[in-house]
C-alpha cells in the first residue's frame, strides 16, 4: 500500500517529489507555489497564474499555448488557487499521455519545457506584463469573485467561514477581493510575480511511470529556479476566546434556505486526539448513515442535503444543510442536538465501525487518482506530518469511543449563518 | 450462457462478458493495482420512458413525470430499514442516478466487495413501495427539485431542451415537478418496475481487481425467479417533428453574470450502434475545432470580453434525438449567438482546416487515454455505450476511422439549418 515518494531538494525552499507507478495511462506533473494567505497578497496571487497563461515568449497567445498542448496529444493544463489553512497555494498542473501508448518519446520533456515557458518565461513588454492581458484577466477574476453567489450551497459555507474568522487570515477568500483589483496594474503585478517566483516555497510533484534520475536531471536542466529569501509559513492559531455566539442572516433571491453552523474544535491536528475527532465528525455528519442525515433528512424530511465537514489546518467544523425558510429553527435545534448526542457518547460500536470504514475507504481510494496522490503528498509536507498512507490508516483504526467523546468536549459553537429569501 | 473475453492490446485492457439465462448481461474489466472496485447495475429506463405498455396489459399508459427518478429513490427502502445503512456497515459508498435514458445503482469500495455485490444484486431486485413511504419521499424529492430550481447551470440547460423539443419527453425535467410527483402512487411504481427492471433490460458492470468467477457465483445465486419474462418492452416511439419550438427562452435567478445555452437540434436521428458513436465523436471533433479554446472564434470572443473560460460545446446523441449545447457566461448572450452564426457562415465559405482536424483528433485520443484512468469513468461510460449498442473499448478503433471529409460533411449537414435555440438566465 506504499507508493514510495522520492523526495529531493532542488533549491532553497524547493523540492521535487516523484511518485512512481504504472497504474495510470498518463503522467501528471504539478508545480505548487505556497505563500501565506494575506489580505495584501490574496488578490494578486489569484490573478497572477491566469495572466501567465495568456502568453509566453515562445507561445505569445493563449491560442498558441492551447494548440501546442493539443499537439502533445491533448496534454491538459490546469490552474488551481486554493486555501490550505492560512496558506494560499497556486498550482500549475500538466497531465499528458504516457509516451508508450502513442509512440511519442519526447512528451515528458515537452511538458517540462512548457512549464518553464509558462512560469519562467512570461510574455513581457517594458518590464511588465501586457496591459491587455492583465486588464482582461482582472475582469475575469472580478466576475469569478462576483460569481461566488451562483453556487448557493458553497456560498453559504464560505460566508460562514468569513463571518467566523472576520479577524483571522482564514476568513480571507482564496480569490481575493474586487476592491483590490482596481489597484492592480501590469507593473505592480509583474513586481509581485518576481517576488512570488523568488520567495515562495515550491513543491514539484510527478506521478506516473517516471524514471526518477532522468526526470531529476531534466528538471534541474530545463526548469529555471530563482531563489531569494524564502517566505515564512506560519502555523495557524486554532484556539479562540469566544465572547458571543454570532448569528448572521443574509438575504438573497433563493428558493431554498442554506444553513451553516460553524464550530471551533479547539484541538490542533498535531494532537493525536484530532484523529478521534475525525471519526466523531463522520458519525455526526459524514454520509447517509450519519446522525445528521438520519435525523434531519430521513426522519423529518427537512433537507435533501445535510452534512458535517472539518477544516484541519484551522480546527473548524461546519454543519451545512439546505432547508425551507420556515424550518430554520427546527433544523438548527435538531442539528445542535446531534452534536450534543455525540458529545454525550450516544452512539455505539456499530456507528464507530461504519465511520472508520468510510474514512479508510476514502483514504485508500485516493491512491487510484494521480491528482489525489499529488495533493496528498503536498498536504503531508504542509502539515509536516510526513505520514504515509499505512500510518494514517492505523491511526484511524486505533481510535476508541472514549477518545471520540473526549475530542468532542472542547467543541464550541461560534457562528450560525443562514441564507434566506428577501 | 455465453462467456467471452474482448481484448484491446493497444489499451492493455480487456472485458469479460457473461450472459445469464434470464437475460442479464454481466461485464467485468480487470484493473490490476487499483484499490477501489466499482459496480453499476443499470436498467435501460429513464425519464424519457413515460409512455409504454406495462407487462401483462393490453394498452399503453402514460405515467407522471419524474417517476423513474422517484422509483430510484424508493429502491433503497426495504421492509427492515434502509439499504444505505447496510452498505455503510460494509464501508462501501452507494449511490444511484436517473437520467433521460437509464437508471443506475452503483457502489464503490475498497473492502468487503463480495458482500456489497450481493447486497446490490438483492436490493435492486427487491422493490418495496408502501403508501406511507411513497408519501414521505415526496417531501424529500420536493426539496431536491427546489435545489435544482436554484441551480442556474441546471436551469439554463433544462430550459434549452424544453425550447428545442415539441413532443419528445426529453423536454421534461428528469425529476418531474412538485405537481407531477404528487400523482405518483405505489401501484404505478410497481407497474414501471415490473416492466423495465426485467433482467433482459438490465446490465451489471464490474471494474477493479477482483475474482470474476466468485462474483458470478454470487450474482447467479441471487437472481429472483420471475414468472413473467419480458423480451421486448413496448415503448412508445415519439416522432419528433423537425424545427424548434421556441427559439428564445429567458429566465432569471440569483446569478452575477448571465448564463446561456445554445441548443442545436440534430435531425439525423433514428439509429444507434457504432454508427451513432461515429457521429457523436465526429460532431464533437467538429465542435472542438469550432468552439474550443484553441479556436479563432473562442479567442476573438474571449478578447472582446464576450465569453470567459467557462465557454464550451458538447454533442450528445441517442437513438431518437441528438443535440449540441454551446454554453457559457456572458453579459451579452444574444451577441454571442450572432457572432457564432456569422462565424459558421464564414467557415462555410472559407472551409475547415485539415491541420485543426488532425490536431483535435490527436487531442481526443489523448483525452480518451486519460479518461481510462478513472474506474468511475469506465463504468459510467461502458454502461452508456452499451445502451447505445456499442462498446467503450471500440472508441479508439472508431475514432481512428474518422477522416477529415467525415467532419466536413457533418458540418455542411448539421450546422446549416435553422435548428438552434437560445436559453438565457439573467441575474434577478
Amino acid at each position: 500500500m506504499n507508493l514510495k515518494n522520492f523526495r529531493e531538494k532542488i533549491g532553497e525552499g524547493a523540492y521535487l517529489n516523484i511518485i512512481r507507478t504504472d497504474k495510470f495511462k498518463t503522467n501528471l506533473i504539478s508545480i505548487y507555489f505556497i505563500r501565506p494567505l494575506s489580505r495584501e497578497e490574496a488578490t494578486l496571487n489569484a490573478l497572477l497564474p491566469f495572466v501567465l497563461r495568456r502568453g509566453t515568449n515562445k507561445y505569445g497567445t493563449s491560442l498558441k499555448i492551447q494548440r501546442r498542448l493539443e499537439e502533445m496529444y491533448g496534454a491538459n493544463l490546469s490552474i488551481g488557487i486554493n486555501k490550505k489553512g492560512e496558506k494560499q497555494v497556486i498550482r500549475f498542473t500538466i497531465e499528458a499521455v504516457e509516451e508508450n501508448y502513442v509512440g511519442a518519446n519526447e512528451l515528458l520533456h515537452q511538458v517540462i519545457e512548457m512549464f518553464n515557458e509558462l512560469i519562467n518565461n512570461p510574455l513581457l513588454e517594458n518590464e511588465a506584463f501586457l496591459k491587455k492581458y492583465v486588464e482582461q484577466e482582472k475582469e475575469n477574476l472580478r466576475k469569478k469573485i462576483k460569481g461566488r453567489i451562483n453556487d448557493k450551497r458553497s456560498y453559504a459555507v464560505d460566508r460562514c467561514i468569513e463571518e467566523m474568522c472576520k479577524n483571522e487570515d482564514f476568513g480571507i477568500h482564496k480569490y481575493g477581493y474586487i476592491e483590490d483589483l482596481d489597484q492592480i496594474n501590469e507593473k505592480s503585478l509583474y513586481k509581485h510575480y518576481k517576488k512570488l517566483i523568488e520567495t515562495s516555497h515550491i513543491e514539484i510533484s510527478a506521478v506516473g511511470l517516471i524514471d526518477e534520475n532522468n526526470f531529476l536531471t531534466s528538471i534541474k536542466q530545463d526548469f529555471i529556479l530563482k531563489r531569494g529569501n524564502i517566505v515564512d509559513l506560519k502555523r495557524e492559531e486554532i484556539g479562540k476566546e469566544l465572547e458571543n455566539k454570532k448569528i448572521v442572516n443574509e438575504k438573497m433571491e433563493v428558493s431554498q434556505g442554506k444553513l451553516t453552523l460553524g464550530y471551533r474544535i479547539n484541538i490542533p491536528y498535531e494532537n493525536p486526539l484530532y484523529n478521534a475527532f475525525i471519526v466523531g465528525n463522520q458519525i455526526l455528519g459524514g454520509g447517509p448513515n450519519s446522525k445528521l442525515f438520519l435525523n434531519v433528512r430521513e426522519k423529518e424530511s427537512l433537507a435533501y442535503y445535510v452534512y458535517a465537514q472539518t477544516y484541519k489546518f484551522k480546527s473548524i467544523m461546519l454543519l451545512a444543510a439546505g432547508v425551507e425558510f420556515q424550518n430554520y429553527e427546527k433544523a438548527v435545534n435538531i442539528m445542535k442536538k446531534q452534536v450534543e448526542e455525540v458529545k454525550a457518547g450516544k452512539f455505539n460500536d456499530e456507528d464507530i465501525k461504519k465511520a472508520k470504514n468510510s474514512i479508510s475507504n476514502s483514504i485508500i481510494s485516493l491512491m487510484d487518482s494521480n491528482f489525489s496522490l499529488s495533493e496528498f503528498y503536498l498536504s503531508q509536507v504542509l502539515t509536516k506530518e510526513n505520514r504515509n498512507i499505512d500510518e494514517m490508516l492505523k491511526q484511524i483504526k486505533n481510535v476508541n469511543k472514549n477518545e471520540i467523546v473526549e475530542a468532542f468536549q472542547s467543541l464550541s459553537l461560534d457562528t450560525i449563518y443562514f441564507l434566506s429569501n428577501k | 450462457m455465453k462467456k467471452d473475453v474482448i481484448k484491446n492490446e493497444r489499451l492493455k485492457e480487456e472485458i469479460h462478458t457473461y450472459e445469464l439465462e434470464n437475460g442479464l448481461k454481466i461485464f467485468y474489466m480487470p484493473k490490476k493495482g487499483y484499490s477501489k472496485k466499482y459496480v453499476i447495475y443499470a436498467t435501460n429506463y429513464g425519464s424519457n420512458d413515460n409512455k409504454f405498455k406495462p407487462i401483462g396489459e393490453d394498452s399503453q399508459i402514460e405515467v407522471p413525470a419524474g417517476i423513474a427518478h422517484f422509483l430510484e429513490h424508493k429502491m433503497f427502502e426495504e421492509p427492515d430499514g434502509n439499504v444505505f445503512n447496510e452498505f455503510s456497515k460494509l464501508g462501501s459508498y452507494v449511490n444511484a442516478y436517473t437520467n433521460y435514458n437509464q437508471t443506475a445503482y452503483l457502489f464503490s469500495c475498497t473492502e468487503n466487495f463480495y458482500e456489497s455485490l450481493e447486497l446490490l444484486v438483492k436490493f435492486v431486485q427487491n422493490p418495496y413501495f408502501t403508501d406511507e413511504n411513497v408519501k414521505k419521499e415526496k417531501g424529500i424529492i420536493e426539496q431536491e427539485i427546489s435545489m435544482y430550481d436554484d441551480a442556474p447551470e441546471w436551469k439554463v440547460y433544462s430550459n434549452v431542451l424544453s425550447s428545442m423539443y415539441k413532443e419528445h419527453p426529453v423536454r421534461i425535467d428528469i425529476a418531474g415537478t412538485v405537481e407531477s410527483i404528487r400523482e405518483i402512487d405505489k401501484e404505478v411504481l410497481y407497474k414501471c418496475y415490473k416492466t423495465f427492471y426485467s433482467p433482459t433490460n438490465m446490465i451489471l458492470f464490474i471494474v477493479g481487481d477482483i475474482d470474476f468467477e466468485k462474483s458470478l457465483r454470487i450474482i447467479t445465486k441471487h437472481q429472483k425467479d420471475s414468472k413473467e419474462s419480458v423480451n421486448k418492452i413496448e415503448r412508445s416511439r415519439v416522432i419528433e417533428p423537425n424545427g424548434i419550438k421556441e427559439s428564445l427562452v429567458e429566465d432569471s435567478l440569483s446569478v452575477s453574470t448571465p448564463l446561456f445555452n445554445i441548443g442545436i437540434k440534430d435531425s439525423d436521428v433514428g439509429y444507434d450502434g457504432d454508427k451513432l458513436i461515429h457521429k457523436e465523436i465526429c460532431t464533437n471533433i467538429l465542435l472542438e475545432m469550432l468552439f474550443s479554446s484553441g479556436s479563432e472564434l473562442y479567442q476573438k470572443l474571449y478578447e472582446e470580453g464576450l465569453i470567459n473560460n467557462s465557454f464550451g460545446a458538447q454533442y450528445v446523441g441517442n437513438l431518437e434525438y441528438g443535440y449540441s449545447i454551446i454554453g457559457g457566461e456572458s453579459e451579452k448572450p444574444k451577441v454571442v449567438l450572432e457572432k457564432i452564426l456569422e462565424y459558421i457562415k464564414e467557415i462555410s465559405e472559407k472551409k475547415l482546416s485539415v491541420e485543426d482536424f488532425n490536431r483535435i483528433k490527436k487531442k481526443f485520443i489523448g483525452y480518451h487515454l486519460m479518461d481510462l484512468n478513472s474506474i468511475e469513468y469506465i463504468a459510467t461510460n461502458f454502461v452508456n455505450y452499451h445502451f447505445k449498442n456499442s462498446s467503450l473499448l471500440r472508441y479508439l478503433e472508431i475514432i481512428e476511422k474518422i477522416d477529415f471529409s467525415d467532419v466536413e460533411s457533418r458540418f455542411e449537414k448539421y450546422l446549416n439549418e435553422n435548428n438552434y435555440a437560445l436559453s438565457i438566465i439573467y441575474p434577478k
